[in-house]
């Protein structure tokens, strides 16, 4: 009995006495002269005898980092493939070492200045795009999304008539996008005017953090509209002027089309 | 003739090669040069990564060397990592990363500093230093930075889109590599080596304006640009001209923009488009379109050649708006010749026309749910050879006044439940549009449309619409003489039905359609239609209306439509950068007709 409590007092007193060390999962910016950096900007010292499993660590690779009670690395283990976290990074900040003491900087608290600045970023939104179009579309029109993440290519994202005014898309998104965006009928000249005849200003969208979003937009007009006239399309001369208003009359007939 | 095609060549080459810009012009957006062992761009994800022995100047006039860089060309900041040396105007210093935010001017860097300890050693020690406003000389030292200053993308498996040795980046504007390889299946790493590539992702809209015809396949091979420009070859493929190479310039300025095109460039039958536009206020914009078009093959003589021209002027005004266009067309270019040029025909007309229309708002009645718009205006068309003859006059002038309304209802909510998914929504639309001919004639349009529209979970949605188009060409008591009675006859059968048809036809079109969409990956639409038209369609009776190149009908009512149509249309995402939209119709036999006659496919990036 009383080895057994000895033995006991030993162990106790040997965990006690052992220095205490924190191990963190982290991605390497920097491994130089006696430092070693990760990509929160934190620079350790690291022991001159650490021992570096798996090479020594590289810019972008991945660690699995040990620290002595000191604050000192003590063992580096490298990978190329992210590892499982470990540790909280915040914590051993405590043994990141800085010639200059901290100083504060007002401009953390402040959102970033913009329309995304009091968005969380990076959650998965799904956005409803809704276009009200002028009566004059035709029954048989595509309407498209055109926008500054797309090049702006005219038929990047189309959508699908859900009545006799409107067209509608759902797309799925992250929080914090930011993006310009214009509709029209599938060639940029057709991109939507503004009420006023003049080529609109793209519409400039933040895809907020919330679960859902919906943009609903009125197109005016068209950019390919005119009145009374017949529309001037590209690979194309136009057709001869034509008094009927039917474009395909029988042929040959008595018609006010004849063409002297 | 044969001076406009060195002309053109010479233009070509003016826009085409833009100088490139000095890396210490801090005119325009900044511009970052990188260079390295390896230089990745992840089309995807706007990602620019590169590294071993990277080199980065940029030009502010700081040179970074590193082992790592990574830039988000959307967050337009960039970060360098690993053995960093920074070269600035107040000197040098190393360090382990720099990160510098272009839009809010910060620059942030781990150097390692060498100081000099108590007993006399140097050690390296490192710090944090925060460069604002370009002040290289005053770090603020030890300042708090953003936590994800250093963090690096993660890439995941994803493939790049391009593999090169250097890059240029135009902040938030371009990024531009030279002797590179580009991922020809688009994250399939299928890597073919191009000379250079650039990628505009401006937000500059009038870079992205193209002067090309539609095409079922377009790939755009852009191989030079800057802030201002873009030279782009595009492999296409339609129906109408198979498959083809053509080539476009795009030049564009804070009001002013321009965009020339040779479509098909390796075809006979070519088009140079010039699109141009001009906008020196907020109110008014001039734009102008001129097509050019010749048959030839190479640079040989033309055996056609014909040239139209757009003028269009806006001028915005209170509550509604002024335009005036004019189009100016000449079929054909080449000396008259009776027998032609090698069996193509030659056309002496060179009409003009002119419309001067004023349009006013959208306009809300009221406080119903009803809006109206209004426009009329005044035009002319000319021909010297005569554009109609009636009564056994010529007419080379008929000067036109036309005036229209547009009455609607949007979104009219039948219902009152809170989920949307429970009601039903009504929208209608009237317009009516008339124009006077000084040849004795007036034209009304009538087009009464509704529908009845229902979205039953965020998938599937549908909606009934039933249209009404009434259109009449009244010519009073030369009626008649215009539309002459008459019965076709069709394979040997009198079409008697036709003798009713006067001049004034009314189609009448009832649609179902149901679609499903699933984001922006899939959806799908089915569109059944029936025509109750007057005159009725008889097969073979009314010539087909031309299609476009991929062949869409390009107009949504014509004589002899079918009655019955059905429409599947199937649009996919294929992967992160291009869709397939394949598309047809089923006539239900008519006229021996089953199917539209090819299916309607597109390949979108």
């Amino acid at each position: 009995m009383r080895a057994l409590f000895t033995a006991a007092f030993v162990l106790l007193a040997l965990l006690g006495a052992a220095p205490q060390s924190v191990t963190v999962t982290a991605q390497v910016l920097d491994y130089e002269r006696g430092w070693l950096f990760i990509t929160t900007g934190d620079g350790f010292r690291v022991a001159p005898d650490a021992a570096i499993v798996w090479g020594n660590p590289q810019t972008r690779d991945f660690a699995r980092i040990t620290f002595n009670a000191q604050g000192v690395v003590t063992r580096i283990e490298t990978s190329h493939k992210p590892l499982p976290q470990e540790g909280d990074l915040a914590q051993v900040h405590q043994f990141s070492v800085a010639l200059s003491p901290a100083a504060p900087n007002p401009e953390l608290g402040a959102p970033p200045p913009g329309r995304c600045g009091h968005t969380r970023a990076g959650k998965r939104v799904g956005l409803t795009i809704t276009v009200q179009v002028p009566p004059t579309t035709a029954a048989t029109d595509s309407v498209y999304m055109t926008s500054d993440q797309s090049a702006w290519n005219a038929q990047a994202y189309r959508l699908d008539r859900i009545d006799a005014l409107h067209y509608r898309t759902s797309l799925s998104m992250y929080s914090g996008t930011v993006l310009r965006v214009l509709f029209d009928r599938g060639s940029t000249q057709s991109i939507q005017l503004g009420q006023n005849g003049i080529e609109a200003k793209p519409y400039l969208l933040c895809i907020g953090d919330e679960d859902a979003q919906a943009f609903r937009v009125v197109v005016y007009r068209w950019g390919d509209e005119q009145s009374g006239q017949t529309q001037q399309i590209p690979q194309a001369l136009p057709t001869p002027y034509n008094p009927a208003p039917f474009p395909n009359l029988p042929a040959p007939a008595p018609r006010p089309t004849l063409h002297p | 003739m044969r001076f406009l095609l060195p002309l053109t060549l010479a233009v070509t080459a003016f826009l085409c090669c833009p100088p490139a810009e000095a890396l210490t012009n801090t005119s325009g957006p900044a511009v970052i040069h990188v260079s390295g062992r390896s230089v990745r761009f992840y089309y995807n994800r706007f990602l620019l990564e590169a590294d071993g022995a990277v080199r980065v100047t940029t030009s502010q006039g700081m040179i970074v060397t590193g082992d790592a860089f990574s830039m988000d060309l959307k967050l337009n900041r960039f970060l360098v990592a690993g053995h960093v040396h920074v070269v600035n105007a107040s000197g040098s210093q190393d360090g382990a990363a720099l990160s510098d935010f272009l839009d809010y001017n910060r620059i942030y860097f781990v150097p390692i500093v060498q100081t000099v300890d108590a007993s006399g050693r140097d050690p390296a020690v490192p710090d944090r230093w925060t460069f604002m406003n370009g002040d290289f000389v005053h770090p603020a030292k030890g300042r708090e930075m953003p936590g994800d200053t250093f963090e690096f993308p993660d890439l995941g498996r994803s493939k790049p889109f391009l593999l090169a040795g250097a890059a240029t980046v135009g902040a938030r504007s371009y990024v531009r590599f030279e002797g590179n390889r580009i991922d020809l299946l688009n994250g399939l790493g299928a890597y073919v080596p191009t000379p250079s590539y650039y990628v505009n992702f401006s937000d500059n809209q009038h870079l992205g304006a193209n002067s090309l015809a539609g095409a079922s396949y377009d790939a755009t091979y852009q191989f030079a640009g800057n802030a201002n420009s873009i030279s782009a070859v595009h492999l296409r493929n339609d129906p109408t001209n198979g498959t083809y190479l053509s080539f476009e310039q795009h030049v564009s300025g804070p009001k002013t923009y321009a965009v020339f095109s040779i479509n098909p460039m390796t075809k006979p039958s070519k088009y140079f488009n010039l699109l141009l536009s001009d906008q020196p206020s907020d109110t008014f914009q001039l734009r102008t379109f001129t097509t050019f078009h010749t048959f030839q093959y190479g640079l040989s003589q033309p055996l056609e050649s014909g040239q139209t021209t757009l003028i269009q002027a806006t001028q915005a005004l209170p509550h509604s708006f002024l335009q005036l266009s004019t189009t100016l067309t000449n079929y054909d270019m080449l000396a008259p010749k009776p027998e032609g040029y090698d069996g193509h025909g030659t056309l002496p007309n060179h009409p003009f026309s002119a419309q001067l229309n004023w349009q006013g708002f959208t306009q809300r009645i009221g406080k119903l749910p009803l809006y109206e718009a209004v426009n009329a205006g005044m035009g002319v068309q000319h021909d010297v050879f005569g554009l109609q003859q009636l009564g056994g006059v010529t007419y080379s002038s008929i000067w036109q006044h036309f005036a229209g309304l547009e009455l609607f209802v949007p979104s009219l909510k039948i219902g009152n439940n809170p989920a949307d998914t429970k009601n039903y929504y009504v929208n209608a639309a009237f317009q009516k549009n008339r124009t006077w001919n000084s040849s004795g004639h007036y034209t009304d349009t009538a087009l009464t449309s509704g529908s009845l529209s229902r979205t039953f979970d965020r998938h599937f949605q549908s909606y009934i619409a039933y249209a009404v188009n009434n259109t009449g060409d009244y010519y009073g008591t030369m009626q008649n003489l215009a539309y002459p009675s008459y019965v076709p006859v069709i394979g040997g059968v009198p079409i008697y039905g036709y003798a009713a048809f006067a001049g004034f036809a009314t189609f009448r079109t009832l649609s179902l359609d149901l679609t499903y969409g699933n984001g922006s990956n899939f959806s799908a639409y089915v569109l059944a239609r029936k025509h109750n038209d007057f005159p009725k369609p008889v097969p073979g009776l009314f010539p087909a209306p031309p299609l476009n190149v991929i062949g869409q009908q390009q107009y949504p009512y014509y004589l002899g439509q079918p009655p019955y149509d059905l429409t599947l249309d199937v649009r996919a995402r294929i992967n992160a950068f291009s869709a397939i939209d394949i598309a047809r119709t089923y006539y239900f036999n008519f006229g021996n007709q089953r199917w539209s006659p090819g299916f309607v496919i597109q390949v979108t990036q």
